[in-house]
């Protein structure tokens, strides 16, 4: 899982997505006044944005796109 | 066993080797240059970094606080839960909480700062009260008191669910005394003038732009050390930034052999319990994402349960090495039960962090001063051992942040209000710059994302960071050096995210070769620090911490006899001195 993108029917533009995120995922578009998800490779779910998305307009993917790193195996 | 899912992002194609987009090379980053001067200069916006600003600012100083992410939102803060007050008139006996933590610490705690972490602690609430922050309280009005562990200590729980975010609340405070914060800068590199600190250089996230802070006086609080693994969220940037950082321009560091063992749920990677969300409107389909936490007793691929700690050590189950030892006789996978059935616990997920408080800046005094004059040190990023080599004392991770930001605050505000206007030179300006803009003036190299995943793939199983012995931390340190030497300084970036993401790949590798050096060094095993091949806790050799610092280009690692007034009573047997055994002793 990660972050696919952002809906944009839905954002407002208020860019706390982009406040909260940890790894610089998300970015604003300016010209767009919507955000963007910029940089997926670098989300590590931690899904500060979603919980902090009041139009609840971050997607989720369920692709699994790197194992887990495991202690022991 | 079946791999888990996803939280690293790292399986989008890219290749070791990257590129400028453009003919000509990246054309080296042509910047806007801003300058900052301030009295005091904090790095980081945690609990530390926020308490160390507004008392800084009440000394009368002019204040600047910087940091990566977002004050307020970064680092492990927001997520805390607990918070130790100490407080005689609760029926709290200070001999009592030192004689439980002395043990449960090993012996290796800095008694010091394990008494001021507690006698301040209640006066540290009583400012979070009067900023806004609320706790968990009774019918009596009474804040409510959790024992952990029972009839020995215990702490404070933030209410959330009435009073918001209270990493929010701190942030509130920050401003309305008066200190100037910056969000979404990253600093990668100290000034020096004449052997001391003077500021920092950095930049932002979105632009090749230059933030150039003259500071009389600079406090790290930039938190722990992770390799940023993928199931703790809370570490994802907190990358070894201060340490690193202080290492190069000299400072002394300390702590590094002893790990932090916080595991996951291998379905639902997320779900550390209650981490996110308190106090926010957390969507239902989140709620499945992280999971219906976790339960006792976790049980072994044999069905038995891991046994609890013996009497007398400390209770703090996830901060033990049990789930690894088990691993190790071959008993894997790990369960935990919950509502829906017993689930697989997987290890790692604070992978290269240190026990709490463990590594850090090494503390010339008391008043988190660091080896170098003008720089400080509070929170994680200040190695004050105040829990010695295991993390027993509940909420003290949170409110030692808030004690040592206050004594740095107040310290560093004291001593830059004491010098007259500093002048930093251009030469030693220019050299920093040139420093924290290197990766972006390469034509190509290496990618960061790449470099970290195979910082990442080499420290993560769990008989090179947990379960130790010579052979293979020599083998991890050979490929951590080819790193080093190699790949490091040929990483690129393309822009400013991957500027940092270089920077942040930088620090780690070099967390990672202290961590291997230091755990080489310390020929014997205590609390989190477990060598296979020296088993047992060796005293008359080893009631002493781990200093390192760089000496001509090398790291030296030397020992620092702990005072033999705070050794346990040699006289007494080795098996009461520690209730709990090490397998192979």
């Amino acid at each position: 899982m990660a972050i696919e993108g952002i809906d944009t029917a839905r954002c407002n533009g208020c860019g706390a997505c982009v406040l909260s995120c940890p790894a610089d995922v998300i970015r604003m578009d300016k010209d767009a006044k919507k955000t963007v998800v910029r940089y997926p490779q670098d989300c590590v779910v931690c899904c500060w944005c979603i919980a902090e998305c009041e139009q609840d307009a971050i997607v989720l993917t369920p692709i699994r796109t790197a194992p887990l790193f495991t202690a022991w195996g | 066993m079946e791999q888990g899912s996803s939280t690293a992002g790292l399986g989008f194609p890219e290749g070791a080797w990257i590129k400028a987009d453009r003919a000509g090379g990246n054309g080296g980053p042509a910047p806007n240059e801003y300058r900052l001067e301030a009295d005091v200069l904090v790095i980081g916006g945690g609990i530390a970094g926020c308490f160390a600003a507004i008392k800084a600012s009440e000394q009368g100083a002019r204040v600047i606080l910087v940091d990566k992410g977002y004050a307020g939102k970064s680092g492990q803060t927001p997520y805390a839960r607990n918070f130790m007050a100490f407080n005689p008139a609760w029926g709290h006996n200070l001999d009592d909480w030192m004689a439980y933590i002395n043990k449960t610490s090993e012996y290796v705690n800095n008694r010091y700062w394990t008494e001021i972490t507690i006698r301040e602690s209640y006066a540290r609430y009583l400012d979070l009260v009067a900023w806004g922050v609320r706790f968990q309280t009774g019918e009596d009005g009474q804040p409510i008191r959790h024992p952990v562990p029972p009839g020995i200590t215990d702490a404070l729980r933030f209410d959330e669910t009435s009073g918001g975010d209270y990493a929010q609340i701190l942030r509130k405070q920050v401003l309305r005394s008066g200190v100037r914060v910056l969000d979404r800068i990253m600093i990668a590199e100290l000034l020096k003038q004449d052997g001391a600190v003077v500021g920092a250089v950095g930049f932002p996230l979105d632009r090749y732009d230059l933030y150039v802070f003259i500071a009389k006086a600079t406090i790290l609080c930039v938190g722990a050390c992770g390799f940023k693994p993928a199931a703790y969220p809370p570490i994802v940037q907190l990358t070894c930034d201060g340490e690193a950082m202080a290492y190069r321009a000299g400072a002394e560091i300390l702590g590094k052999e002893f790990v932090d063992t916080h595991s996951t749920r291998m379905d639902t990677p997320v779900g550390i319990p209650n981490m996110l969300g308190r106090g926010r409107n957390v969507p239902e389909h989140l709620k499945v994402l992280m999971g219906p936490g976790r339960g006792k007793p976790e049980t072994n691929a044999e069905g038995n349960p891991i046994p609890d700690r013996p009497a007398g050590a400390s209770l703090y189950t996830y901060t033990y090495l049990e789930r690894e030892f088990e691993a190790h006789a071959g008993r894997a996978p790990i369960y935990t039960p919950t509502p829906e059935g017993k689930k697989e616990v997987v290890g790692g997920a604070c992978l290269g962090m240190s026990l709490r408080k463990a590594d850090g800046l090494w503390p010339a005094d008391t008043h988190c001063a660091s080896s170098l004059p003008g720089l400080y040190a509070a929170g994680d990023a200040l190695g004050n051992m105040q829990n010695g080599a295991v993390y027993a004392l509940a909420g003290s991770a949170i409110a030692g942040g808030a004690v040592t930001g206050t004594i740095a605050g107040v310290a560093a505000a004291r001593q830059a209000l004491r010098m007259g206007k500093l002048a930093v030179g251009e030469r030693e300006i220019a050299r920093a710059k040139q420093a924290v803009h290197a990766p972006a003036s390469r034509s190509g190299g290496f990618s960061p994302r790449w470099v970290t995943q195979l910082l990442q793939n080499t420290m993560m199983p769990y008989f090179v960071s947990y379960i130790k012995r010579a052979d293979r931390l020599q083998a991890a340190l050979s490929l951590v050096m080819f790193m080093q030497q190699h790949l490091v300084p040929r990483l690129f970036a393309r822009d400013a995210h991957e500027l940092r993401l270089a920077h942040e790949t930088r620090n780690m590798v070099l967390s990672a070769e202290m961590r291997l050096r230091s755990a080489l060094f310390r020929t014997e095993s205590r609390g989190n620090h477990y060598r296979e091949d020296y088993p047992r806790r060796d005293d008359p050799n080893w009631l002493a911490w781990v200093k390192i610092r760089e000496e001509q280009g090398e790291m030296r690692l030397i020992k620092v006899p702990i005072p033999t007034e705070w050794w346990p009573d040699l006289s007494i047997p080795y098996e009461q001195r520690y209730p709990f055994r090490f397998p192979g002793e």
